[in-house]
């Protein structure tokens, strides 16, 4: 895998060469803080996440985020990113969803390009509310690792408080994001095997919630939860979940780091072994990731 | 797959590169003499404050006092009470920011001073212009950012923990010190 190799090099590089500045509010690997830039501010990030096993047979998927942000105001932030999967399936036959093994070493995928606005400092206003909003384009299934093209939209609400002058804080999130997919053609599929390309639609609902606490200088621990459900075109209800974890994050004057381990803990929909009480379809049982960023 | 690899081999990385940055300003005893140059001598008067004592002043001042120890020099000049400095912590967006607090008599703010400041953006709380705000106050103001203290963007939360100190402070030197 070269290209991973590429760019774990640079994120090494990335976090050994700097000298100091100051963090975002990335405390947490999935749910966001309500804070955007200062002015002018400069911040670049490298995100993995790991996702692997689905219960059967052998699934493991790396995501990579390379992204930039801007402070164009004190109140509103801009960013883009590129996004790049690597996915490998061995033994896995899920119909309509993952068609047999398959290995797609780290590939380009797409790109992102995200705006922040503020509405309420969780400073100056006691409460701190966010309006977030991210349009993405892909052209690989980060499921199966296939050729599929999508287009979306995720419309966010960010709401943080600091507690206890900052040593503790909270924050929470409310998501919708709306996508359209079209899946390519698929040769040598197995007998019987559907594989629909026609386009969808799929709506993706999302609440999530993070406490973390400063336990020393620079050092934060917290824990987060996430509730994720998606309905398509084609059977409605495709999916939900839950996802809960604790979270380290790191920060210095110029850089951070923030490590984050989220297993599957409930989840429903559609099934790869009936009666089993986690969706591992489209999610996996856990969810590693891996947030680097830099700010100048 | 040898990307399983890669967190492993990172966080290692991350955690042995980062480097201790602090930017300290002031001493404890520069400030002393800056804000009370004619002193001939500045009494240690450590307040060790007990939970009860804590509670009180986070009941008047609206904000906690972490510390059971409260480190205030009583400055004098041939016996003569000068006023009190104050020293500090609050918390940063990352790290403590350590400032000093002076007082007159009569419960005046005097001054502050930044005595350590260890975040890259919002220095601005060190600039006079910022700090010259306090000048003067006393527990007749309301001593809030955003009301009679005004905001640095980018760095809200220091400005706020500097400004809530500062009141705490205040109520501080009402409670124990204004008989003293």
């Amino acid at each position: 895998m070269n290209q991973l190799s590429r760019l774990s090099a640079l994120g090494a590089i990335l976090a050994t060469f700097t000298a100091p500045a100051t963090a975002d509010e990335n405390l947490f690997g999935s749910v966001k803080g309500a804070e955007t830039m200062p002015e002018g501010s400069w911040e670049v990030y490298q995100i993995f996440t790991d996702r692997s096993d689905k219960g059967t047979g052998d699934y493991r998927a790396l995501d990579s985020t390379t992204e930039v942000e801007y402070g164009v105001s004190n109140k509103f932030t801009v960013g883009a990113g590129l996004k790049a999967i690597a996915v490998e399936s061995k033994g896995l036959l899920v119909d309509g969803y993952i068609p047999g093994d398959y290995k797609r070493d780290l590939s380009v995928a797409g790109f992102e390009a995200t705006a922040k606005y503020n509405f309420l400092s969780p400073a100056l206003d006691d409460f701190g509310l966010s309006g977030f909003w991210e349009f993405d384009y892909m052209s690989i299934d980060p499921h199966s690792g296939r050729d599929k093209d999508t287009l979306s939209l995720e419309s966010a609400l960010l709401a943080q408080k600091y507690l206890l002058e900052g040593q503790l804080i909270w924050v929470g999130n409310l998501s919708m994001e709306g996508t359209y997919a079209k899946r390519g053609e698929i040769n040598n599929l197995p007998a019987g095997f559907e594989w629909p390309t026609d386009p969808e639609m799929e709506l993706e609902f999302k609440l999530g919630s993070g406490v973390s606490y400063r336990f020393a200088p620079n050092w934060f621990v917290g824990a987060e939860i996430n509730y994720e459900t998606e309905f398509e075109t084609e059977v409605g209800q495709e999916r939900w979940s839950v996802f809960a974890g604790p979270n380290l994050h790191y920060a210095t004057a110029n850089w951070w780091a923030t490590l984050s381990w989220m297993p599957q803990l409930e989840g429903g929909g559609e099934m790869i072994i009936e009666g089993d009480d986690l969706h591992l379809i489209e999610k996996t049982k856990s969810e590693a990731r891996l947030k680097l960023g830099y700010n100048f | 797959m040898k990307h399983e690899m890669l967190l492993g081999a990172l966080l290692p990385m991350t955690a042995l590169v980062a480097p201790a940055y602090s930017a300290d300003y002031l001493t404890v005893e520069q400030a002393q003499r800056q804000f009370f140059p004619n002193a001939s001598q500045f009494v240690d008067s450590t307040l060790d404050l007990d939970d009860d004592q804590r509670d009180q002043i986070k009941e008047r001042a609206g904000t906690r006092q972490r510390r059971d120890n409260q480190r205030v020099w009583r400055a004098e000049q041939e016996g003569k009470n000068l006023g009190w400095m104050f020293v500090d912590d609050v918390i940063g967006k990352h790290e403590f920011i350590t400032y000093a607090l002076a007082v007159s008599p009569a419960g005046e703010v005097l001054g502050v001073e930044i005595l350590s400041y260890r975040e890259t953006h919002g220095g601005e709380v060190r600039e006079a212009s910022w700090r010259d705000q306090f000048n003067g106050k006393t527990l007749d103001d309301t001593i809030r950012l955003g009301k009679d203290v005004s905001n640095i963007s980018g760095a809200t939360l220091s400005c706020r923990n500097v400004t809530d100190g500062v009141r705490r402070l205040l109520n501080i030197w009402d409670l124990y010190l204004k008989h003293a």
